[in-house]
């Protein structure tokens, strides 16, 4: 489909980043940016008869990108040890906390192995709620679930290669980063968990390793990287500076303390951000900037809101660009037709009111050219495809999540939730008719009606590598299903708890609690 | 009106035992054969040279052991693929395959008839010791698929399309698997007058002429057609979900097996197949009801008394946990004076269902087989693949050492965990023991190495041993599915063509533990068949495991909780111990007198309750009762 959106817009462009106008921006039946216009210009051709959704003054930006997550774990709530009284040290430090494997490990192995479809219909409209348009992190899966947000990991941008980028949530051994860098210079990315946890803790060897192994290049996405001292900083050449991801809510709720952005920024390292996983992570890239904002002016980091609104858009798709070789992350012609429609918030300039954006601002959020989520009116506008209803903050919204058993309705939202709340209402008998389900069809495992199957990406902390089954699914407790926005149970959680020594407190101020 | 259903039913039943002539199976067949094209052919041929190299779990050993290299002769064969017709090529790569000896891997060429096996009407059976061995057709399907009124059970085979009877067995048994004599002859008697179409060429042959001695001793000739039919799978046939990757069978088998089912029992396969459409015990019917295409038992009377006597046709079921109450159901019929656990033919199937069951007969700790792959960087990436952790992840950190300590295979690693094999207890407290034969393979090679190594009773083996079919079976559609996300992709395979393969090969526990299965099998005490066990229930055979059985010393143990109270039954014992949730409730342990009854009292909200009965020092009996609700 084509579409138009008009309204105040903030292309992000390269030739003048600080640009706004009231225009248009143009997106072709191909999923990429036709145009974008300033004023009351001819539209492009094949545009005529296109939908417009005038959003009058509300801002028009690229795609919002969260360039770190884990999203097989979002269906669950903030976790904390609660026999873990200083910070962890590193990410290999709290795998063996008492109750990880119950209270993480299990209970997500349990909702995916259950509902997978279910899982991810949630998980990403959580995303979307947020006006997030890509995420980084999926499950590992046998076939193609339904995607609704661009999956970074798997992006073909238009090729058939699906490896333009890797991705490693696990520590890798230097002959296998040797491999990835190999890969890179062949022009593919590689997005790394690197030096996750206290400065200058073991895992900084993590971080030595990669540089050894030639990885510091332009394509290299290092997540976290929260141990590294400046001087180690330095080993990343200018010429060759990659990105660097920041999931600042995650590194203080585990570790007390956070990535030295500024030395990163010294070598021309591109700051992005994530918002890492449920257990220690926001709901969405929305809050993380709030909790950026929040650290920078804390540690003395100095970010601007520009710098900020940058880290979710240009910076992460400038360094995706370099794999992909299409624009991204701005809205530019060409570009991938990814965007996030805001309500203006406040008096501040464009960038506070982006920062300041809470997910009650989010008026419409498109992937790839389709209208996904957004206010009723602005997706009857956009024509959207089938949809359903739900509340959010209050307004009743639109969501284009088509029903995998038949792609031409959408899927209810109460029906995804449903789905959940009877896995977690009888997790063994749940998990035995999903393997019944499973039993029942006898065709290629990898075949597009295959049932879905999905393997998680974090630690395990047992024998298996990744999250693996509990010995005893009806003993499983899987806490309710936490709500798509981050509201008073939300920072409630957050007060007292984590090691972030009250400065994640200050979340709450944004939403007004 | 009863009488006129079954009339029906036997109709219908005869229809499908006379299936359709081969050749008219065959004509459409090799028709649609004849599109594959040369690359076509390649590719088959690339994705058994990767899969060969990278993953066969017993490649250097059977380069050892028949001086064959399967991957040079691949090449070989590429070499000719433009010389040779579609059927010759994949006559040719299935001959090439079978010269593993190794029923587990496998080729399936495109466009087979899935599910379909050659018949001819009636069971070919031997008795007597290996080398004078008689020859007699011991069932017959139904006498109108014959219509030779002297060709009846019993009658003595001498002639197969002109060449001696035993020849003909032996120059079959030259293109059987199985890795000694014995087990390729068996195998080769198993499938002379049945071959799956599904994993093995059809016949060359359209009929088979037939000399044999009826039974006035009067010599005759008769003229049969192979015909094809349609067995199907049974209704609790294992198909996917959980034991997909967890499998350990000879396929072929399997289907000869339902074949068999097909033709010698229409009557229980027609009920059968109107189960499929309930998937489940309906109310009222017990589950060992829904499983009896895979196990049956009955008390037989013999010279040393009343024994029960457990058939396991195969452990090919889609729910280990079913299969289990189904089996538990069973033993609560039989006396617990003792059992004969009788496995011959049993192909396979889900290897949790057959290491599982072996805990019901002891009350010793179960050791399961384990298992290995071969160190290849194929394996290695398919492990390190997180698509693949819950299958292969707990192999990972041995393959990923490999390289560096030089190691041929990965650590040896249970594939059903020993929770699981102790997750239930003891069940049935008389003495076993176990009959085998070659024809018993694979999970049935489980099983057995499973009672000889946990010293749970003795086995009679007709022949050697069992079938020697030690690993892990995967299909090309699960390999393909675990190499994908490793970022080697089996190539995509024309028209349907597939296989299996032996991917994690099996060793040995407990006394023989690292001991090889493949090719060896489990070894037991040996018996001769005789013309009796063949036309007499297996009279002889019966008898002979029940003087072993009454030979061993008997204890019994029977536990009972009300409340607060245990009612423990027992005999041959010295003490039991009681255990709650894990803790002594006694110590030491309740003296009992000879043949006592027992009773004893508990905390009502005790949870798990475990009693150990003693004779002479040793563990006898173990009874585990679980938590009330």
């Amino acid at each position: 489909m084509t579409l138009v959106i008009r309204g105040r817009i903030v292309p992000m462009s390269k030739v003048d980043p600080a640009a706004t106008f009231a225009g248009n921006v143009y997106l072709g039946d191909d999923g990429l940016i036709e145009a974008v216009t300033s004023g009351k210009s001819n539209p492009p051709a094949g545009f005529s008869n296109a939908p417009v959704v005038d959003v009058g003054n509300a801002l028009v930006i690229p795609g919002i990108i969260d360039l770190h997550n884990h999203l097989g774990y979002n269906a669950l709530p903030l976790w904390s040890e609660p026999k873990q009284k200083k910070p962890f040290l590193h990410h290999n430090d709290w795998t063996d906390a008492p109750s990880y494997k119950s209270s993480i490990t299990w209970t997500s192995w349990v909702l995916a192995h259950a509902a997978p479809e279910a899982l991810l219909a949630y998980v990403q409209t959580r995303a979307l709620v947020g006006g997030t348009t890509a995420i980084q992190g999926w499950p590992a899966y046998n076939r193609p679930p339904q995607m609704v947000v661009r999956n970074i990991d798997a992006e073909k941008a238009g090729t058939n290669n699906p490896n333009l980028i890797y991705t490693s949530a696990l520590t890798e051994k230097p002959l296998d980063l040797a491999q990835k860098a190999q890969r890179m210079a062949h022009g593919s990315g590689f997005i790394y968990h690197c030096a996750e946890g206290q400065l200058n803790s073991i895992v900084t060897r993590e971080f030595a390793d990669a540089a050894n192994a030639g990885c510091l290049v332009k394509t290299f996405i290092g997540i976290h990287c929260s141990a590294i001292a400046a001087s180690d900083w330095k080993r990343w050449q200018q010429a060759q500076a990659g990105a660097l991801v920041w999931s600042p809510f995650s590194n203080l709720w585990l570790y007390g303390s956070t990535t030295d952005v500024p030395s990163a920024q010294a070598r021309d390292v591109s700051i992005c951000l994530g918002s890492d996983w449920g257990p220690s992570g926001t709901k969405h890239v929305l809050a993380e900037m709030k909790v950026a904002k929040l650290a920078s002016k804390k540690l003395g980091y100095g970010l601007t809101d520009k710098n900020l609104v940058a880290m979710v858009t240009c910076n992460a798709g400038d360094v995706l660009s370099r794999c992909w070789h299409k624009p991204y992350g701005r809205l530019v012609q060409g570009g991938f037709g990814d965007v996030t429609v805001l309500r203006p918030h406040g008096t501040g300039d464009v960038w506070s009111q982006i920062v300041k954006a809470t997910e009650a601002d989010i008026m419409l959020t498109i992937v790839s050219g389709q209208p996904r989520y957004g206010d009723a009116d602005a997706m009857t506008a956009a024509k959207a495809g089938p949809a359903g209803k739900l509340t959010i903050a209050g307004s009743t919204r639109k969501l284009a999540i088509p029903d995998p058993k038949d792609n031409t309705k959408a899927w209810r939202w109460a029906d995804i939730v449903a789905q959940l709340d009877a896995v977690r209402k009888d997790p063994a008998g749940a998990l035995k008719k999903e393997d019944a389900h499973r039993r029942a069809f006898a065709g290629p495992r990898t075949a597009d009606e295959a049932p879905l199957e999905l393997a998680l990406d974090m630690p395990n902390g047992g024998a298996l590598a990744f999250a693996g089954p509990p010995p005893d699914p009806a003993k499983v407790v899987i806490p309710p299903l936490p709500s798509l926005v981050h509201d008073k149970d939300f920072f409630d959680a957050i007060h007292g708890h984590g090691f972030h020594g009250g400065l994640l407190d200050g979340l709450a101020r944004f939403y007004g609690s | 009106m009863p009488s006129r259903q079954v009339t029906q039913l036997k109709s219908s039943a005869l229809d499908h035992q006379r299936g359709t002539p081969l050749s008219d199976s065959l004509l459409p067949l090799q028709s649609r054969i004849a599109k594959l094209t040369w690359g076509e052919r390649l590719d088959i041929l690339d994705a058994w040279t990767l899969v060969l190299d990278g993953t066969y779990a017993h490649l250097p050993l059977k380069q050892a052991l028949y001086g064959f290299d399967p991957i040079r002769a691949i090449e070989h064969l590429r070499q000719q693929v433009p010389t040779l017709s579609d059927i010759q090529f994949h006559r040719a790569l299935t001959a090439l395959i079978n010269r593993l000896r190794d029923a587990h891997t496998q080729y399936s060429g495109p466009h087979t008839i899935q599910n379909a096996v050659a018949t001819l009407p009636f069971l070919v059976e031997t008795y007597g010791p290996f080398d004078k061995c008689h020859y007699v057709v011991s069932k017959i399907s139904d006498k109108r698929l014959v219509g030779d009124l002297h060709f009846e059970p019993g009658v003595t085979l001498n002639w197969w399309n002109g060449v001696p009877f035993d020849r003909a067995v032996d120059l079959h048994a030259d293109n059987e698997t199985g890795g000694r004599p014995d087990a390729r002859r068996a195998r080769a008697l198993e499938s002379l007058t049945f071959r799956s179409l599904e994993f093995g060429p059809p016949p060359d042959e359209y009929w088979v002429d037939i000399g044999y001695t009826d039974l006035k001793k009067k010599d005759h000739e008769l003229r049969l057609p192979w015909r094809v039919v349609l067995p199907n799978r049974a209704p609790t046939a294992g198909r996917g979900g959980a034991m997909r990757s967890r499998r350990a069978i000879n396929p072929a088998a399997e289907a000869v097996r339902r074949a068999k089912k097909l033709l010698f029992n229409p009557a229980l396969w027609q009920e059968e197949q109107r189960q499929v459409s309930s998937l489940r015990p309906s109310q009222g019917t017990g589950v060992a009801e829904h499983y009896k295409d895979f196990l049956t038992a009955r008390t037989v009377s013999t010279r040393h008394g009343k024994f029960g006597y457990l058939r396991i046709w195969s452990f090919d079921v889609d729910s280990d946990t079913e299969f289990l109450e189904a089996a538990k159901e069973l033993l609560d019929r039989l006396p617990d004076t003792g059992l004969i656990i009788d496995l011959r033919d049993n192909p396979g199937g889900f290897i949790w269902a057959a290491e599982r069951m072996l805990q019901l007969f002891t009350p010793n700790q179960i050791s399961p087989t384990k298992f290995a792959l071969r160190s290849t960087p194929l394996t290695r990436a398919m492990a390190s693949a997180r698509f693949n952790d819950g299958e292969l992840g707990p192999w990972k950190s041995s393959l990923e050492s490999a390289p560096s300590t030089g190691e041929p295979y990965s650590t040896h690693l249970p594939i059903t965990s020993v929770e699981q094999c102790n997750d239930l207890g003891q069940y049935y407290g008389g003495p076993v023991v176990a009959v085998v034969d070659a024809n018993t393979y694979s999970s049935g090679d489980l099983f057995t190495a499973g009672i000889a190594d946990n010293r749970i009773g003795p086995i009679v083996c007709i022949g050697e041993a069992t079938g020697a079919g030690g690993a892990n079976v995967w299909t090309s559609d699960d390999l393909s599915a675990a190499m994908k996300p490793a970022g080697l992709p089996l190539p995509t395979l024309a028209h349907s063509a597939n296989f299996t393969i032996a991917l994690r090969r099996a060793v040995r526990s407990g006394d023989a533990d690292g001991v090889l299965i493949e090719d060896s099998g489990i070894p037991g005490q040996p018996y001769s068949m005789t013309k009796r066990d063949i036309f007499g229930e297996n009279k002889d055979l019966i008898e002979h495991c029940a003087a072993m059985l009454a030979s061993q010393p008997l204890t019994r143990m029977h536990v009972a909780r009300e409340r607060g109270a245990l009612t423990i039954t027992t005999a041959g014992l010295d003490y039991v111990d009681i255990f709650i949730d894990g803790h002594p409730a006694s110590f030491p342990g309740k003296k009992l007198a000879s043949d006592d009854v027992t009773h004893l009292q508990i905390a009502e909200y005790a949870g798990e309750v475990e009693v150990v009965g003693f004779a002479a020092n040793e563990v006898k009996q173990r009874r585990r009762l679980p938590a009330r609700a």
